[in-house]
């Protein structure tokens, strides 16, 4: 608004009216107080009504509540910290082979999960989640969609995906899982036949990292029945914004953020998926250290 | 496979160069060397967390040659010469102080030291506790009679806390062994001043025993402590071995690491500072309990359940052996 000012000032002192008409019209989308920069908002994202920085609440009441229940959940994770690895005692460490991860039982499990679907580049699948009979199993259900948007840039859609929140510690610094104990991944669960892919994200500490996605396939049986399903660890590939990549290796356990499911496989129509609880498992037969091959094969004969 | 000789000849190169240095600009030459040398040793295997250390460990250490190189500047602006032993101005003394905590990770700047040594495998892992922090120590060596004490030994008793304390907690091997270095080189670093003799002793001794347990380690694949529970079968001597240099490295009295703790803590209190003394051997308590975990783990429980290793080796390295048995 102060440049507009000085700009309106600077245009009173020529006395040029072409010149003034020009300025006025710049100074146009200055003054309709928007964004001074142009930019394009998706078909599916909302309108933004305020503004990010009007958002921030000074009120000095909730920054001291803030406070406390950051400085309690640093308490908590101090006594966690002294008990052993994970906040459980050493020995539990030492002889798990088996821990549950995720168990959808009341709202709250639900709430630790994200869904969200292609409606975020403009198309027009539909993905809800809600727990199921008795309060037994999350249903991930909607329809799929693969009518690509209409935007020039856009040639595929049709995916929908429920990711697990990334877990935060106190004063909102980054907690990772580890896994390392474990060789495989354990799922209950009862889908509709449709394959999903089952994402792992490894939140790297630098940014050019940070597209990198471990997945794998869940081949679901559809029958009234429920599956329980191992992917190991050793069969998921590396893949970066879609893309797999040449060089692969085996995930690393011992930093994992997110795991999350998408289902992407073409086919317009519904889709429904039943999980009971998520778990892993340390599968003492299951020798495969990694299942693709590790060597260059690009090297010139 | 060739590549391999020309890096570990230019990192004993680098080495060389900066011991047998008496000009900043050959110690400064020698440390680069080193660091650019190690690099691909660390990212050898292309994982994204291979090369984020690999990444880490580079910022640090080129932020480290600068400020060891912008010291020196500043001292021969202010005297007029280049000689590592006439380091006199306190600004430089400071300066090069907070730059070789940064090469070897003592507290403020130990931030990088677990995460890059995590991501690189176990024998570069060796080579960047041991070989990397020579020359540091070496200019500390030479500049010792001008460094500040109150920061020195700052540094180092909240080095050893730190070290202690952040390894409590860990399950991975390879950052257990880092915290374990941190540890080691406030010992190090407490009684440069004093009598610098000291501070080589236990580096020397620290080297061997680190190198017995990073040699061991790779014999037996372990890298964290599930595994390691599981590692008596394989061979059973070599995990007898582990115990023993483990809990040298804790320094308990009849093993060869309680010597240099011994002879700091004694010439320590002959210069007056008993209560630094006292302090630091306390906090050295808390790392005794993670080696003590670690040899628990090694030799003394059974695990339930047995054990599917791809191979039972049959053949061993004998030169970590010779390592361990000079040990004790």
């Amino acid at each position: 608004m102060a440049l507009a000012v000085m700009l309106l000032d600077g245009a009173s002192f020529h006395s040029a009216c072409c010149r003034h008409k020009v300025l006025l019209s710049s100074l146009g989308p200055l003054l309709s107080n928007s964004k001074l920069y142009s930019s394009y908002r998706r078909p599916g994202a909302e309108p933004e009504k305020k503004l990010s920085w009007q958002n921030a609440d000074f009120s000095l009441k909730k920054s001291i509540d803030h406070l406390k229940t950051h400085l309690s959940l640093l308490k908590k994770e101090t006594q966690d910290y002294l008990k052993g690895p994970g906040g459980n005692p050493l020995s539990q460490h030492l002889l798990e082979q088996t821990r549950v991860l995720w168990q959808f039982r009341s709202q709250e499990d639900l709430n630790k999960w994200v869904i969200s679907s292609d409606v975020e580049i403009g198309g027009k699948s539909k993905v809800y989640i809600k727990l199921g009979r008795n309060n037994q199993a999350a249903v991930l259900y909607g329809t799929l969609n693969t009518e690509v948007p209409r935007d020039g840039e856009t040639k595929y859609s049709g995916y929908c995906s429920m990711k697990s929140r990334p877990e935060v510690g106190s004063f909102n610094r980054k907690k990772y899982y580890d896994w390392s104990n474990f060789n495989s991944l354990y799922l209950r669960v009862r889908g509709d036949g449709r394959p999903w892919m089952v994402n792992i994200y490894t939140d790297p500490y630098f940014s050019h990292q940070k597209d990198d996605l471990y997945s794998y396939f869940m081949f679901t049986r559809g029958g009234p029945y429920w599956e329980e399903i191992t992917i190991p660890f050793s069969k998921f590939f590396l893949s970066s914004r879609g893309r797999v990549q040449d060089n692969q290796h085996p995930v690393w356990l011992d930093k994992v953020r997110t795991l999350g499911f998408t289902i992407g496989d073409k086919v317009d129509g519904p889709f429904q998926l039943e999980i009971d609880f998520i778990g892993l498992l340390n599968d003492r037969a299951h020798k495969e250290k990694f299942a693709y091959e590790v060597y260059d094969k690009n090297t010139p004969v | 496979p060739q590549a391999n000789l020309i890096f570990i000849a230019s990192l004993l190169l680098g080495t060389t160069i900066t011991i047998s240095s008496n000009h900043w600009i050959t110690a400064w030459m020698g440390l680069e060397i080193n660091t650019l040398a190690i690099l691909p040793l660390i990212s050898k295997s292309h994982h994204p967390r291979a090369i984020e250390a690999a990444t880490k460990y580079f910022l640090t250490q080129a932020a480290a040659s600068t400020l060891v190189l912008f010291s020196s500047m500043t001292n021969a602006w202010c005297t007029g010469q280049w000689d590592i032993t006439q380091l006199t101005h306190p600004t430089s003394c400071l300066i090069l102080t907070s730059a070789v905590a940064m090469k070897l990770g003592l507290v403020p700047f130990h931030f990088w030291f677990p995460e890059v040594l995590q991501g690189s495998p176990l024998t570069t892992g060796l080579l960047l506790s041991t070989i990397m922090k020579l020359p540091p120590i070496t200019l500390l060596y030479m500049t010792s009679p001008s460094l500040n004490p109150t920061l020195l030994t700052t540094l180092a008793i909240f080095s050893t806390a730190l070290g202690g304390w952040m390894g409590l907690n860990q399950t991975q091997v390879r950052k257990i062994l880092a915290f374990s270095s941190i540890s080691h080189l406030g010992w190090m670093a407490i009684i440069i001043i004093y009598n610098p003799k000291l501070t080589l002793l236990n580096f020397y001794l620290y080297t061997m025993m680190t190198a017995a347990v990073f040699l061991t380690l790779n014999t037996i694949k372990v890298l964290k402590l599930s595994t390691l529970m599981t590692a008596w079968t394989k061979i059973p001597s070599l995990n007898a071995m582990l115990l023993l240099t483990l809990l040298s490295l804790a320094g308990l009295p009849p093993l060869t690491g309680f010597l240099p703790k011994w002879l700091i803590i004694q010439e320590l209190t002959k210069q007056d500072m008993a209560p630094a003394a006292m302090l630091i051997s306390l906090l050295s308590l808390l790392s005794l309990f993670f080696y003590l975990r670690l040899a628990y783990c090694t030799a003394i429980t059974l695990p339930p359940h047995t054990t599917n290793h791809m191979k039972q080796w049959r053949t061993n390295k004998p030169t970590n052996i010779t390592i361990a048995m000079l040990i004790t």
